[in-house]
C-alpha cells in the first residue's frame, strides 16, 4: 500500500502531473494527466488523460504495461515518481471529475502564485479528462531536487 | 497537429519562456522515467539541449538507451510541443555549456536552489520528430 504521506502529498500538496509509457521498441512517450485519485486499496492510482495525448499510451501499455508518474508541488518542487503496472482503464466517474476540477485549480493556483499567470490561463492547461489509466503503484522515488534525489522510498530501500 | 523533423524558429521562445520542461526515458530493461528539468536550449533545427544537474535515471537511461520524448510547455498559449529525440553527446565546456550555466545559475535563483541546482554538463540531442499539440486537440 501507498504510505499515508505520500497519500498525503497526492491528495494535498501535488499541483502538477506527468506520466510516461514506453512503447515495444524502448521509444518512450509523454501524457500530461489532468488528475489523479488514489483508489480504496491504496494501490491503485486513477490517471485522468485528455485525448491529445494519447499518441502511443494504449499500444504500449497493451504491449508491456510499464507506466510511470511524476507528481509536483509547484513552489517547493516536493516532487515524487510513482511506477508501476497497467491494471486497465475505466469509465470518467463524478469523483474523477472532481479529481479533475481539483487539480486544476491546485496548477492554477501555483501558477498565479509563483509564475503570475492569471489562474484561467493555468485552468486551461490542464485538459479535461477523456480516459483513466489505473496502475498498480510497484515502487515510489524522491525526485525533489538535492541529495536524497533518486532514492526509492517504497517499499524502502535496505540499509 | 504538426510532425516533422526540423524545428521551426517558433519554437525558440517556448525553450527561453524559463518554465520547466518534461523528459520522458526508458532503461535498457523497458521502464519508463518521467522528470521535470529546469532547462532545455535551443542548438539548431535539429539539435536541443537538457541541462543535466544530477547523476540520475534520467542520465544512465539515455546512455544506455538514446530514445527520449520532451515535453516544452508554452503556458501563454495553452500548448505543448511534444519532441522525440535521441541522445547524442555531452558538453561540459564551451559556449553551449556556459550558456545554459549562466541560465541555470538565473534559476537557482529565482526559485530557491542556490547550491542545489549545478550544471553538470549539457546533454545534447538530435530531434526526430516534433508535434504540437494545442487546445484544438483535446477538443472533439
Amino acid at each position: 500500500m501507498i504510505p499515508g504521506a505520500l497519500l498525503d502529498f497526492l491528495e494535498g500538496r501535488g499541483s502538477f502531473a506527468v506520466a510516461g509509457t514506453r512503447d515495444a521498441n524502448l521509444v518512450p512517450h509523454v501524457h500530461y494527466v489532468s488528475g489523479w485519485l488514489v483508489e480504496p486499496d491504496r494501490q491503485t492510482i486513477r490517471c485522468l488523460i485528455n485525448r491529445a495525448y494519447l499518441d502511443g499510451l494504449f499500444g504500449s501499455l497493451e504491449d508491456n504495461g510499464q507506466f510511470c508518474l511524476t507528481v509536483e508541488q509547484i513552489g517547493t518542487h516536493e516532487t515524487y515518481q510513482f511506477k508501476g503496472m497497467y491494471v486497465g482503464s475505466a469509465d470518467l466517474t463524478d469523483a474523477d471529475l472532481a479529481a479533475h476540477h481539483r487539480a486544476s485549480q491546485k496548477f492554477a493556483k501555483a501558477l498565479s502564485l509563483f509564475v503570475g499567470y492569471p489562474e484561467p490561463v493555468g485552468r486551461s492547461f490542464i485538459r479535461r479528462p477523456d480516459v483513466i489509466v489505473r496502475f498498480a503503484v510497484r515502487e515510489v522515488f524522491v525526485q525533489t531536487p538535492g541529495p536524497v534525489a533518486g532514492r526509492r522510498i517504497f517499499p524502502s530501500e535496505e540499509p | 497537429m504538426i510532425r516533422g523533423a526540423l524545428l521551426p524558429q517558433e519554437i525558440r521562445a517556448v525553450m527561453d519562456n524559463g518554465v520547466p520542461a518534461v523528459v520522458v526515458t526508458c532503461s535498457a530493461d523497458g521502464v519508463p522515467n518521467a522528470t521535470i528539468v529546469s532547462h532545455a536550449r535551443y542548438i539548431d533545427e535539429s539539435h536541443i539541449a537538457l541541462s543535466f544537474q544530477f547523476f540520475n535515471k534520467t542520465t544512465r537511461n539515455v546512455r544506455e538507451n538514446p530514445h527520449a520524448c520532451v515535453a516544452l510547455n508554452d503556458l501563454a498559449g495553452s500548448a505543448q510541443w511534444i519532441l522525440g529525440v535521441q541522445y547524442d553527446h555531452s558538453e561540459t565546456q564551451g559556449p553551449i555549456f556556459e550558456e545554459m550555466d549562466m541560465r541555470i545559475e538565473a534559476i537557482a535563483s529565482v526559485s530557491g536552489m542556490s547550491g542545489i541546482f549545478k550544471l553538470r554538463a549539457a546533454d545534447v540531442y538530435r530531434v526526430k520528430s516534433y508535434r504540437l499539440l494545442s487546445n484544438e486537440d483535446s477538443i472533439e
